[in-house]
C-alpha cells in the first residue's frame, strides 16, 4: 500500500515545491509507520479473541497449546457447547426477554420525556433530575429489597420477571436521551398544525412527535438492547429453570470450566456462540450501532 | 407557545414510567434504609430493630475500609487509563489510514461481549502455566514462575481492572471519535500555519474542543467503576483474601452468601452516599471546566 500511495503522489507531482521526492518519501514512511502501529495495536487488543476463536474450532479433546493458531478446523466443540447450553432455546429466550423489555422501554421513556421536555416548570425539572439520579444506583444494591418485595407482592418468579428490572434500570438513561432530544431537536411548532386540526395530546404525541424521535429510539434500542441482552445478573436472580434461561445465564453453567484447561475448547465455543448473535447484528447494522452510541454524546 | 397547546395533562404521559421507577427503584432504596437498622437475615420476617449497630460493626470491621479502597483504586485507574487509551486509539484511528473503518469496527467488538464471556476469556488469558500470557512468556523464554495474575494478592485487583478497561475502551473510543469529527478542519490548518506541532495541536486545539466527550466518558466510567461487580464476581470471587472485594461485591456477598441482609443494607446505604457524592462532585467540576474551556 505504501507503494500505491507513493505511485499516486508520483502521478500528480506538485510543480511549485522543489524537494518533491523528499517530502513524498517522508510522507510515505510516516504513513507506513502509522499503518504498522495500527496493526500492532489491533493485534495486541484482539489477540485473546483470536486465540479463543481458533481453539473453539478444535475437537473438544485436542489439548495442544491454544497459541498454535488454527491447526484444526471442526465444529465438534461447537456441537457439544450447543447442546450443553441448549442454544436454540436460550437464544429464543434472549430474543423474547430483550424484545419485550426494549419495546416497553421505548414506549415508557419516550412518553415520560414528553412532558419533561415540553413543560417548563420546577416540577418537570424535578422529574427530569429524579429519573437521572437513578443512573448512579447499582442494581446489585437494591436487589435485597427487590427480592423481598417481589416475593411479598406474590409476583411469580417466571421467565418474564427480569423484564421489570430491565425496564426500570433502562429508564434513567433513556429518558435522559429522549428529553435532551425533544428539547433541542423537536420545535414546538411542529405540533401546532396538529393542534389546530383538533388532534388530542395523545394523537399529537404518537403521530407527530414520536416519529421525529427516530434517531434517539434507535439509540435507546441499541444501548439498552446490548446491556439487556448481555445481562446475567437479574436473570440469575429471578430465573431458576434451565428451560427459561437466556444466553448469558446458560453461560453461567460453564463457570467451573474456566479453571480447567481440558474443557477450554468447548468453553470457548460456548463463548463465541453466546456473542455471535450480537456480532452478526453489529456487522449488519454497524451504522446504527455507532450512530446510536453517539446521539447522546453529541447532543447531551 | 401558549399553555392551551402544552397542557398540564401532559404529565399523565409520565405515569407508566414513574410507576415502574418508583415501585422497582425508589421504594427498594427506601426499604434499604429500613433494613439497615435491623438484624434481617433474608428469610425470617420477625426481624428486630437493632439501631445503628450494623453501621457500628461496619466501621469497626475491616470490610468497609478495604472495599472502599478497592473501589476507589478500581475507579481511578479505569477512569484515567481507560480514557487515555480510548483517546489514543481514537486519535490513531482518526488519522488517514487505509481501512480505518474496519479497524474502528473491530476495536468496538469487545464491548459487544457479555461480561460473563469476557470474564471467562480473561480467566484463560491470566491462568498460570497454561494460560495465554504464561504460554506466551514460556515461548519467548521469559520466566513464568511469578505469573499468577489472579491468584496473587498484589496483582489480582489490577488484573481485573485491566479487563474492565479492555471491555469498555471501544465505547470510549467511539465517543472520542465522534468528538474529533466536530473539530473544525480550518482551525487545525490555522494552528499548523502558526507553527503548532502535533503535540501542541493536540494539547491546545483538540483537547479543549473535546471537552464534551471528555465529560461524558469520565462520567460514564466513574459511574461504571463505582458500580464494579462483574469481574470480581465472575473471575475472582473477591479473592484472593479480600483483595478484589469492591463495595458492590461485598454487599452481594454479605447478603447472599453470609445471609446478613441487615448489615449488607447498611453497607448499601454507605455505598449509596459514597457513589452519589463522588459522582456529583465530578460532574459539577467537569461542567465548570467545560464552560471555561
Amino acid at each position: 500500500m505504501s507503494q500505491e500511495s507513493f505511485a499516486k503522489s508520483a502521478l500528480h507531482p506538485n510543480p511549485t515545491r522543489i524537494p518533491v521526492t523528499r517530502i513524498n518519501k517522508g510522507r510515505v514512511i510516516k504513513q507506513a509507520m502509522l499503518q504498522l502501529l495500527v496493526v500492532a495495536v489491533m493485534i495486541l487488543n484482539l489477540i485473546p479473541l483470536v486465540i479463543v476463536l481458533s481453539a473453539s474450532l478444535r475437537t473438544p479433546n485436542n489439548s495442544s497449546n491454544p497459541l498454535t493458531l488454527f491447526n484444526e478446523f471442526t465444529f465438534a466443540s461447537y456441537k457439544s457447547a450447543f447442546e450443553r447450553m441448549h442454544f436454540g432455546m436460550a437464544f429464543w429466550n434472549s430474543i423474547v426477554l430483550t424484545g419485550i423489555s426494549v419495546i416497553l422501554v421505548v414506549i415508557f421513556a419516550a412518553m415520560a420525556s414528553y412532558p419533561m421536555a415540553r413543560i417548563k416548570s420546577k416540577w418537570s425539572q424535578f422529574l427530569y433530575l429524579f429519573f437521572l439520579a437513578g443512573l448512579v444506583v447499582p442494581g446489585q444494591m437494591v436487589l435485597i429489597p427487590i427480592v423481598q418485595m417481589i416475593n411479598g407482592l406474590h409476583i411469580p418468579s417466571t421467565q418474564y420477571t427480569p423484564i421489570l428490572m430491565f425496564v426500570t434500570c433502562s429508564l434513567p438513561f433513556s429518558t435522559f436521551l429522549y428529553t435532551g432530544f425533544i428539547r433541542s431537536g423537536v420545535p414546538d411548532e411542529v405540533e401546532e398544525a396538529a393542534h389546530i386540526d383538533g388532534a388530542g395530546l395523545f394523537r399529537r404525541f404518537w403521530s407527530v412527535v414520536f416519529p421525529l424521535l427516530m434517531p434517539v429510539t434507535v439509540s435507546v434500542i441499541i444501548t439498552q438492547g446490548i446491556w439487556i441482552w448481555n445481562d446475567y445478573f437479574f436473570n440469575m436472580t429471578f430465573i431458576s429453570k434451565a428451560s427459561q434461561s437466556p444466553l448469558p445465564l446458560a453461560m453461567l453453567g460453564f463457570m467451573g470450566d474456566q479453571q480447567n484447561p481440558t474443557q477450554w475448547n468447548v468453553l470457548f465455543a460456548a463463548c463465541i456462540l453466546c456473542a455471535l448473535p450480537l456480532l452478526v447484528a453489529f456487522s449488519f447494522l454497524q451504522k446504527y450501532f455507532v450512530g446510536g452510541l453517539t446521539v447522546g454524546a453529541v447532543k447531551g | 407557545m401558549n399553555s392551551t397547546v402544552m397542557k398540564k395533562t401532559m404529565y399523565f404521559f409520565a405515569v407508566p414510567a414513574l410507576l415502574f421507577y418508583c415501585i422497582f427503584w425508589i421504594f427498594p432504596i427506601l426499604k434499604l434504609f429500613q433494613y439497615s437498622i435491623t438484624d434481617f437475615n433474608g428469610y425470617a420476617q420477625n426481624f428486630k430493630y437493632v439501631g445503628l449497630s450494623n453501621f457500628k460493626d461496619l466501621f469497626e470491621g475491616g470490610t468497609l475500609g478495604n472495599s472502599i479502597k478497592n473501589t476507589l483504586i478500581y475507579t481511578a485507574i479505569s477512569v484515567i487509563a481507560g480514557n487515555l487509551i480510548g483517546l489514543a486509539l481514537a486519535l490513531l484511528l482518526n488519522q488517514n489510514i487505509k481501512g480505518k473503518g474496519f479497524y474502528r469496527s473491530i476495536s468496538y467488538i469487545p464491548t459487544l461481549f457479555s461480561a460473563i464471556v469476557v470474564g471467562f476469556i480473561w480467566s484463560y488469558v491470566y491462568m498460570p502455566d497454561s494460560g495465554m500470557i504464561a504460554t506466551l512468556f514460556a515461548k519467548l523464554g521469559l520466566p513464568t514462575d511469578n505469573l499468577n495474575f489472579l491468584g496473587s494478592y498484589s496483582s489480582a485487583l489490577y488484573s481485573i481492572i485491566f479487563v474492565e478497561i479492555w471491555k469498555n475502551v471501544g465505547t470510549t473510543m467511539i465517543i472520542f471519535l465522534a468528538g474529533l469529527q466536530t473539530v473544525p478542519q480550518d482551525l487545525l490548518e490555522a494552528g499548523k500555519i502558526d507553527g503548532c506541532g502535533t503535540w501542541k495541536l493536540l494539547r491546545f486545539v483538540k483537547i479543549p474542543l473535546l471537552a464534551t466527550s471528555i465529560t461524558i466518558n469520565t462520567t460514564l466510567s466513574i459511574i461504571n467503576g463505582l458500580k464494579a461487580f462483574d469481574f470480581p464476581f465472575i473471575m475472582t470471587n473477591g479473592g484472593p483474601g479480600d483483595s478484589t472485594n469492591t463495595l458492590i461485591y461485598s454487599i452481594y456477598k454479605m447478603a447472599f452468601t453470609e445471609q446478613m441482609f441487615g448489615k449488607a443494607s447498611a453497607l448499601g446505604i454507605i455505598s449509596f452516599f459514597i457513589i452519589i457524592v463522588i459522582t456529583a462532585v465530578t460532574v459539577l467540576t467537569m461542567n465548570k471546566k467545560e464552560v471555561s474551556a
